[in-house]
């Protein structure tokens, strides 16, 4: 786990962020994959987990919260970061007290993401070394 | 003592000078507008620079901001000047339509892909939500767009509008007044008005400028010599703890500054209007933006720190009255 790349999964129905992401967070070696559907994503979690979900919080059918508590249902240490609009903060502190490890308001730059991972990666592999 | 028996108290001088103070107060209130908007504009520019994932969302939400401060601006003109009503809401009116057609674009992109009047591969090259962004900031103030037709073309020609019928003239017929309210020759040749006590009652008691607690007013007149003016007033000026409003009463010299320096950078700024006749470059310190129109010269400095305002100020006050 230490030195593994991490699995991303990111999630949000407006296609321009997961095109403009993925590249950006791909940079440092880890692995992504994009969804905007929620539905397909948490699918294919069910196939494979993911270290980190990281997902718009207002979509259609299955909005951001929903993903939050299936996520963490199916897997207890994946960290989830909820990205929001302007008008989305007091929904993503809801977010923040149902789980979800922290939250990113748009618009953003991918830097400010990366930070995010890179605290949750640091939780994660402190979380494994715990457990072996 | 209740409303009425107020109101009552309120002789025709005074009110003149309420209203004098309330018109000073709107201004301010209209240049606050104008820089929440320049705000904006900036918010746009660089997010456009291609570091920052935004969705659609941002960029409606920035279009529907400068529709409803436009909106904001335009009242105060129309408060400043209710005879220009009628033509700047017309002109609203366009930039709203406007406004509307940018929101429509992206739908109408996806709707040409499906009819095939534009190929995928076109719609490809620019995402069309930078698309977007690129066509409000062309909006905003873009140079390639046609003469007029921008936000910044519109909040130049309310300047000039509010500025020419707020203008030294009509401040210049009120001399009478002011002289009435502070004595025929004031402290350094500044009619002072304060403008949340002078409003409900005739100024009294203060007759110097060191009575008046005003930052900025101290700050601009720091470095300046004693004056003596023996014709009156050439001068008058609205002040607040944090806020200054400077106008002058010559004829031959327009000129304005309307200034916030309450240490909060975010909120703290200078505003300068003056006529062609004098020489803002030389003037006012370096870090003004200057804008040139037909009827004069429109200065601004935004988002300043203490220190600077202070500087700045100071720089003002020595050119202005030295």
């Amino acid at each position: 786990m230490a030195n593994q790349p991490l699995k991303i999964m990111l999630i949000d129905d407006e296609n321009i962020v997961g095109k403009r992401l993925k590249p950006a967070l791909e940079k440092t070696g880890d692995i992504v994959e994009t969804f905007e559907e929620g539905k397909k994503a948490l699918a294919r979690f069910d196939e494979t987990p993911f270290d980190i979900v990281v997902t718009d919080i207002r979509m259609e059918n299955i909005d951001g919260i929903e993903i939050l508590e299936q996520v963490l249902a199916k897997s207890g240490r994946t960290k989830v970061i909820i990205i929001t609009g302007y008008a989305t903060v007091e929904i993503a502190r809801e977010a923040l007290s149902k789980g979800a490890f922290d939250f990113i308001a748009k618009p953003f730059k991918p830097a400010d993401l990366r930070g995010i991972i890179q605290r949750a990666s640091k939780e994660l592999r402190s979380g494994f070394l715990h457990t072996t | 003592m209740n409303i009425l028996k107020k109101m009552k108290k309120i002789g025709h001088k005074e009110s003149e000078i309420r209203d004098f103070c309330i018109q000073t107060i709107r201004f301010k209130k209209f240049l606050e507008n104008a820089r929440a908007l320049l705000d904006l504009f900036e918010d746009g520019r660089e997010k456009a620079l291609g570091e920052y994932i935004f969705d659609r969302h941002y960029v409606v939400t920035l279009i529907d901001s400068v529709v409803e401060r436009l909106g904001m601006m335009v009242y105060d003109a129309c408060v400043l000047l209710p005879e220009s009503g009628e033509a700047l809401y017309a002109t609203y009116d366009t930039h709203k339509r406007t406004a509307e057609n940018l929101i429509d674009f992206s739908g109408f992109v996806k709707k040409n892909i499906s009819s095939g009047d534009v190929t995928p591969e076109t719609s490809k090259t620019v995402e069309p939500e930078y698309q977007l962004l690129s066509e409000v900031l062309q909006w905003f103030n873009g140079k390639d767009a046609p003469l007029h037709s921008t936000v910044m073309a519109f909040m130049k020609q309310i300047f000039s509008k509010v500025v020419q019928g707020q203008g030294p003239n009509e401040i210049i017929k009120n001399r009478p007044l002011f002289e009435n309210c502070c004595g025929k020759i004031p402290d350094m040749g500044i009619y002072l008005i304060d403008l949340w006590d002078d409003g409900v009652a005739l100024p009294g008691g203060k007759s110097s400028i060191h009575d008046f607690n005003s930052i900025p007013l101290n700050h601009l007149l720091i470095d300046t010599g004693a004056r003596s003016v023996p014709n009156g007033a050439d001068w008058v000026a609205a002040v607040g703890e944090y806020q200054l409003s400077l106008n002058s009463l010559r004829a031959d010299f327009q000129f304005r500054l309307v200034t916030l320096a309450s240490g909060d950078a975010d909120a703290d700024f200078i505003f300068v209007f003056a006529d062609n006749a004098a020489i803002l470059d030389t003037l006012l310190p370096p870090g003004f933006h200057i804008e040139n129109s037909g009827y004069g010269q429109f200065a601004w400095n935004l988002g300043i720190s203490e220190k600077t305002i202070e500087d700045s100020l100071m720089i003002i006050g020595r050119n202005l009255f030295n």
